[in-house]
């Protein structure tokens, strides 16, 4: 019964990308040429005029779409600190305390 | 022509990789092949005219995510096993 | 627990470190011309970081350094988005291209590696590249000494 599930869900998802991906493509039938190109169209053109800028990627990342590099900086932040509070030292006050929690936290290897 | 040649055998490495991945029970070589992954991933997105993203994924897929993970590794058990 | 490499392997590191920081640093001032940026510029300075840890196993407590950096980086891109709003415009405004100053240079065309032009996006970049290199870093950084791996020296 659960196999049964599975496959129907793999087929229903997979005929739904598939039906994206077939409508992502332009009249020509060519991959690489969307339907929709007006914001492609207007940062191709005006980006070097706007911004003095050649790479037209970096003139999306820190100008037009700045704030979705911002707040991936603060992901990256966050993750530091996330990484450093779980990995810091931990004082213990008592010495059987330190006992007991290497011995649980060996318990598992060999 | 060789671009269409490059592109099947690009995808033919990612795939079996991603395989080799899935494969393998010690978990240091898991590791190094997931790094391969990421290169041929890297070469892909080179080929799908995109050099940003090769750059990023080479520099962050094939070294620091290696070095993370073996890392982890060396902290914990080395085989994948069910107890 | 010493973790210290054979010397080719410490010999290579040691050489193959300066090509790699100069290529980061490469991609990071370059990031408004060519393919790059701080983001990657910033994983390929701190990949020379890991191979330092896993050739030598020891370094030097420079954890507070890189807080410091990665801090610091954070903070100065806020600021420059903000110096849009500053200058009269609104949030992540370029305010600074083409106005003849710091990275105003204008440009029409191609543009042959030119590269006082950009405005704000160069300084971005290297601000960026700062944070990045410094979180990178530091997450290698922790896991090594909490995996053993790597001695650190008082």
């Amino acid at each position: 019964m659960k196999k049964i599930i599975a496959l129907i869900a793999l087929i229903v998802i997979s005929a739904f990308m598939l039906g994206g991906v077939a409508e992502m493509r332009g009249d020509d039938g060519s991959f690489g040429n969307p339907v929709e190109t007006e914001m492609d169209d207007f940062f191709l053109e005006d980006s070097q005029d706007h911004n003095q800028v050649n790479n037209v990627v970096t003139a999306v990342l820190f100008d037009y779409r700045g704030l979705d590099t911002l707040g991936e900086a603060t992901v990256l932040f966050s993750a530091v600190s996330g990484v450093l509070t779980v990995l810091r030292k931990y004082k213990l006050s008592k010495k059987e305390n330190l006992t007991k929690l290497t011995k649980s936290s060996k318990g598992g290897k060999k | 022509m060789l671009y269409y040649i490059l592109q099947v055998l690009v995808l033919i490495g990612l795939v079996s990789t991603a395989v080799a991945v899935i494969w393998f029970k010690d978990l240091i070589s898991a590791a190094i092949a997931l790094g391969a992954s990421s290169l041929i991933l890297a070469l892909q997105f080179y080929l799908l005219r995109a050099p940003d993203v090769a750059i990023a994924e080479a520099a962050v897929g094939a070294a620091l995510t290696t070095a993370i993970l073996i890392f982890a590794i060396k902290s914990t058990d080395r085989t994948e096993g069910y107890k | 627990m010493n973790f210290k490499m054979s010397v080719v392997v410490r010999t290579v590191a040691d050489i193959m470190i300066i090509p790699i920081i100069v290529f980061g640093i490469y991609l990071i001032l370059h990031g408004h011309l060519t393919p790059g940026g701080g983001f990657q510029g910033g994983a390929v300075i701190a990949s020379a970081t890991a191979l330092l840890i896993v050739a030598w196993g020891t370094l030097k407590d420079n954890k507070d350094d890189f807080s410091t950096m990665e801090s610091t980086g954070l903070t100065m891109f806020f600021l420059l988005a903000l110096l849009g709003i500053i200058m009269g415009f609104s949030l992540f405004y370029n305010s600074l291209a083409g106005t003849g100053g710091i990275f105003g240079g204008t440009v029409s065309g191609i543009n042959p590696g030119y590269i006082n032009t950009g405005g704000t996006v160069p300084l971005m970049n290297i601000v960026v590249g700062l944070e990045v290199v410094a979180a990178l870093s530091l997450i290698l950084y922790m896991m090594a000494k909490r995996s053993d791996a790597l001695e650190v020296e008082e």
